[in-house]
Order: structure tokens, then C-alpha cells, then sequence
């Protein structure tokens, strides 16, 4: 079938009839950016907590800012190119074109690599610190809980799946926490049948329970149709119920011989085994148990769910009273240095904008600039590195001081939350275009040898969309990056 | 607002020759300006106090606008587009004009009120 009006203009619309699809669907994309914009907004205007403007490093929005300038003066160039007969130049600007897709989505996704490594504590108090947990290796715990001496195990047939046994460590010598563990993890049933634990054996218990409960359900519905059957017959019932009765009995008795119960607990064998679990698998922990999010119950003992962190920041500006808070107890010989930092940028900053410093304590600019206490910036380069990098200056935080703890992912905030919505939904678009655009690379020779003209309206809807994507980001970068 | 064909850009006059070279430059200059346009934001953000922050984060978007019709008008060629184009931007900026006033009603929410009160 052939499509009308691709190259010539319908005559009702003055268009061809690509150019009407493609201002249809950005008219619905300026209502998918704007829904998420106004939502920007309204989450900024609202923000209960110091909303975190300039907090993004700059020079990679403002290199991406530049690049998606020079990839729209390319795609338009290809255009022309393409309506001059100049299939070279159409050439080069698309592989230009693409070459700016592929180093801004390689920007990004530097940028979110970052994000992802960076975590942020925030103490009961308001007082946040951010930085990084230690890496869980043979001598640190990081950021795990770790849950020992634990002899046995209950296995919930129905939703465990066993993922939970990755997380088991070794105890050696001094070595802490050694690697994880290979090898068999051998228990002991409720029933005394020895079991190696596996995914292969969870699977065919929960066949094996399934195929149980199966029969006996079956078996029953048999009989409580033929005791409608003789509803009235005294004698029959009873008969009946004397064989339900029975049924139930050997279905038990195979049950218990089996170890099918939906809660199995299993004892270990030989010596306690240690774990150090990811918080985000946790369901809840106590000092004598810890459940998964699968259900799976570990009994034994917790030895410490403290997180062992290096910190690159400490932000006050949360706190009632900063001398007073908790973050102190952690880094006692930096208090003084971050009084002094306050006070000094405090003062810096009513003599740089005297219009302001009536209200400079409430002011969020000089709040981030004295209560935002960066130490890269504040404090000598080897003593900032140190505190970031070296495992001997991380302190351990404890879970009961903790409000949040979380990377830097949507999750940490609403300002993230949107943040990560907008720009990936702006990083599918540039991956979408560059796709469209690529195509129309590689298989452009042809149209161009059979109707330029056609390949010229393919190049401009797919600029038009190209320039679309870089309409977006002209706003996206100053509301994330510069206010 | 039809287009017109003695536009040095050749749009939508497939039946004319474009003039490549004065094309090119015309787009050159205009992401000249763009690249301008994104330093001044930048400089506006972190270099100039207009007494309130607010006025920093209006004349920062001000100046994206600019950039903004700079790319609609001359690369996505708005400055000399067929009218029915304009008659889908028109509707769109209505349908926008109505969802953004939907989210205005937010702040007449009584139920806000009532929660932080005692």
C-alpha cells in the first residue's frame, strides 16, 4: 500500500502528511512535559525540607546543554543538505548528529553512575551526612546487617526462594567476614532427614506440597458430593466422615514424613552460619531474629546493624541547633572547623548581597553556604580525601540514630524523584531520536538516489523531534542545575 | 502565516533550490546564540544577586524562553509554518493553560488547611 502525500503537500492542509503526525504527537509531548514541569513546580513550591538547588555539578549539564545546541544546528544542517543535493554534507552532519547523542547519553550516564555511589544518613535529629558505606568485603560489614550465630532457619514454602543464602559469609580467623561461602549448606528436617539446601530442593518440596494439598482437595470435594448425595442417610454420612476423616490423616502423616508445612523450620548442621544482609531484603530485625522480604526467618544473633561510612559532607541546615547536633558524636574534631565555616560564610555573604542580610538567617543561600559543610571545600585537600576514602576515618553510624539512609536515586527525595522522572524520560527521548535518525543514515541513500525530497521531509520530522528534545533540556538545565 | 517562498531557508519550497551556504550560516549563528544564551543563564544563576532569589529564577527562565523560541522559530522553522500548524499550537497552549490552573486549584484545597491546624 502505498502512503499518500509523503512527499507533496495534500492539498487541503498545505503539508505533507508526516509533518500534521509529527506537530500532533509534540503537541502531546508538550503536554507530558509540561504535566511533569507543573509537577516540578508545585513539588518545589511545597518543599517542607531545604530543597537541594545547586547541589548537581554544573559542568556536565552545561557540557550536555552545549552538545544537544550543536547536534540541532547538525540535524537542521542535514536537512538543508539533503535540499541542496549535498548528500556528503547530509552524511557528516547525521553522523555528527549521532556522535552528540551518544557523548550526551554517556554524560548522563556518568552522572547517574555518580548519583547511584553516593549515599546520604540522616540522623533522627535532621543532621545529614553524606559520603559512602565501605564496600562489605573480608574485613568491613558496610552497610549490611550482620546477623550471626544462627542455627536455624525457617523456610516458608509458599514465598521463600532462597536468594538470602548469597548473602552468607564465613567467620575466619581475623579476617572478619570472609568471602561468601561455597559449597553445601547441609540442616536438619523437623522430620530428621538431612537436607542440602538448594533451589533445585526448595522446588521440588513445594511440588511435592502442592501435589499433597492437591489430592487431599480433591479427595475431599469427592466426598462432600456424595454426602449430598445422601443427605438424609444417618448411617451413610457417618461413613463418609469416617473416611474424610482418614483422608485427612494420611495426608497429614505424609506431610510430616515429607517436612511439607508451609513454615519449615530447618536446624543447622555443624557450625552456625554468619550472613551479612542488604537492608533493602530485610522485612524486619530484632537481636534474636531477622525475616527476609521472602519470609525467610533467620534465628540467632545480631551481632551489628551499624553502618560503617566515610563521609564527604555534613548539612546542618535541617537542625534546630547546629552546636547541638548528633552528627558531633561522630566527628567531635570537626566541630570547630564547621563553626568557624558558618560564621565565615555567614558573613561573607551579608557583605556580598547587603539587600538581603536582613533576612539572612532564613535566607536558603546563605543557609546552604554556612550550614552545607563540604569538605572538599572547607577543610585541607588531604584531610577531606582521607575522611572520604581512607576505611580508618569511617564511623560507624548506628541504625537507631537513623531517620533515612539511601543513595542518591529517586528515593532519596521528591527532588530526585523528579529529577531522575525528567531526566531519563528526556535520555529515552534522545536514545528514540537518535534511533529514528540512525535509520534514516543508513538507509538514506537510496531515497535520496529514488526522491531526495522524500528523504528531505523524513530528515525534517525527525529534526523536527530532535529540536523538541533540545527544547526540553534548554529548561530542564537551568531548573535542576542552576536554581 | 503561510510559508513564505522566498525564505533563504528553502523550507517547504521543494520545487526551489536552497542556498546551502547562507542556510548553514543562518543555523551556526543561531546555536552562536544558544551557546551565548546557556553562559548568561549560568552567569545569571551564580554571579548576579537581583535582591531576590526568585527574580534570579524568573530571568533565568526568561532567558530559556528566548533560547527556546530561538529553536522553535528558526529550526523547527515556526517563523513561517503553514497555519495549521499554528492552529495545533494554539490548542495546545490552551490544554496546557487549562492543566496548569488544575494544578493552581491546589492551593484552594481546604483539606490542607484543616490538617495542620490543631
Amino acid at each position: 500500500m502505498e502512503i499518500p502525500y509523503t512527499v507533496n503537500a495534500r492539498p487541503d492542509t498545505g503539508l505533507y502528511n508526516a509533518k500534521v503526525g509529527i506537530w500532533l504527537f509534540l503537541a502531546s509531548e508538550v503536554m507530558l512535559f509540561g504535566g511533569l514541569f507543573s509537577s516540578y513546580v508545585f513539588l518545589r513550591i511545597g518543599a517542607d525540607f531545604p530543597w537541594p538547588f545547586h547541589e548537581l555539578k554544573v559542568k556536565p549539564g552545561f557540557i550536555n546543554t552545549l552538545v544537544l545546541i550543536a547536534s540541532s544546528v547538525s540535524v537542521v544542517a542535514a536537512w538543508a543538505a539533503v535540499k541542496a543535493r549535498r548528500y556528503g554534507w547530509f552524511q557528516f552532519n547525521m553522523i555528527f548528529t549521532l556522535c552528540c547523542a551518544l557523548g550526551f547519553m554517556g554524560i548522563k550516564g556518568y552522572e547517574y553512575f555518580h548519583k547511584f555511589q553516593h549515599y546520604s544518613f540522616e540522623f533522627t535529629d535532621g543532621s545529614v551526612i553524606n559520603g559512602h558505606p565501605i564496600h562489605a568485603d573480608e574485613k568491613n560489614h558496610g552497610d549490611r546487617i550482620v546477623f550471626g550465630e544462627v542455627k536455624s532457619i525457617v523456610i516458608d514454602l509458599r514465598n521463600s526462594n532462597l536468594e538470602f543464602l548469597e548473602q552468607r559469609r564465613e567467620k575466619k580467623g581475623e579476617l572478619p567476614y570472609a568471602m561468601p561461602a561455597s559449597g553445601d549448606l547441609k540442616f536438619k528436617s523437623p522430620s530428621g532427614k538431612e537436607v542440602v539446601l538448594s533451589k533445585g530442593w526448595l522446588k521440588a518440596q513445594k511440588r511435592k506440597w502442592l501435589d499433597v494439598a492437591g489430592e487431599l482437595s480433591r479427595t475431599v470435594t469427592a466426598y462432600e458430593i456424595e454426602k449430598a448425595a445422601n443427605k438424609g442417610n444417618d448411617e451413610a454420612l457417618a461413613a463418609i466422615n469416617a473416611k474424610l476423616d482418614e483422608a485427612n490423616k494420611v495426608a497429614i502423616e505424609k506431610a510430616k514424613v515429607e517436612d511439607l508445612t508451609q513454615s519449615l523450620k530447618l536446624d543447622v548442621v555443624g557450625e552456625p552460619l554468619l550472613f551479612l544482609v542488604k537492608e533493602s531484603n530485610v522485612a524486619k530485625y530484632g537481636q534474636a531474629e531477622l525475616s527476609f522480604k521472602d519470609s525467610t526467618v533467620l534465628q540467632g544473633k545480631l551481632e551489628t546493624d551499624a553502618i560503617e561510612f566515610n563521609a564527604d559532607l555534613i548539612d546542618l541546615r535541617k537542625n534546630k541547633d547546629a552546636e547541638k547536633a548528633l552528627v558531633w558524636k561522630y566527628y567531635p574534631d570537626l566541630k570547630d572547623d564547621f563553626l568557624r565555616h558558618r560564621d565565615e560564610k555567614s558573613d561573607e555573604f551579608k557583605k556580598k548581597y547587603p539587600k538581603r542580610a536582613g533576612t539572612a538567617d532564613a535566607d536558603p543561600d546563605n543557609l546552604r553556604e554556612s550550614l552545607r559543610f563540604e569538605f572538599e571545600v572547607a577543610l585541607p585537600e588531604e584531610h577531606a580525601h582521607k575522611l572520604l576514602h581512607d576505611h580508618s576515618m569511617a564511623v560507624s553510624l548506628p541504625r537507631s540514630e537513623k531517620r533515612f539512609y539511601s543513595n542518591f536515586t529517586p528515593a532519596l527525595s521528591p527532588y530526585y524523584a523528579i529529577y531522575f522522572l525528567m531526566t531519563g524520560l528526556h535520555g529515552l527521548h534522545v536514545i528514540g531520536g537518535a534511533i529514528v535518525l540512525g535509520w534514516f543514515l543508513i538507509t538514506g541513500k537510496k531515497m535520496y538516489r529514488e526522491n531526495p525530497e522524500h528523504l528531505a521531509n523524513r530528515v525534517e520530522v525527525g529534526g523536527l523531534f530532535w529540536h523538541f528534545v533540545d527544547l526540553v533540556w534548554i529548561f530542564l538545565f537551568p531548573l535542576y542545575y542552576l536554581m | 502565516m503561510d510559508s513564505s517562498h522566498d525564505n533563504p531557508t528553502g523550507h517547504d519550497s521543494h520545487d526551489h533550490p536552497i542556498d546551502f551556504a547562507k542556510a548553514i550560516r543562518t543555523y551556526l549563528m543561531v546555536g552562536g546564540a544558544l551557546v551565548f544564551g546557556t553562559i548568561i543563564t549560568v552567569f545569571v544563576a551564580y554571579k548576579v544577586d537581583l535582591g531576590d532569589i526568585h527574580l534570579n529564577i524568573a530571568l533565568g527562565l526568561l532567558i530559556a524562553t528566548v533560547k527556546v523560541s530561538l529553536v522553535a522559530l528558526i529550526f523547527m522553522h515556526l517563523n513561517h509554518e503553514r497555519g495549521l500548524i499554528y492552529k495545533t499550537l494554539l490548542f495546545t497552549m490552551i490544554f496546557f493553560a487549562a492543566m496548569m490552573f488544575l494544578f493552581c486549584l491546589a492551593y484552594l484545597d481546604p483539606i490542607k488547611d484543616s490538617f495542620f491546624k490543631p
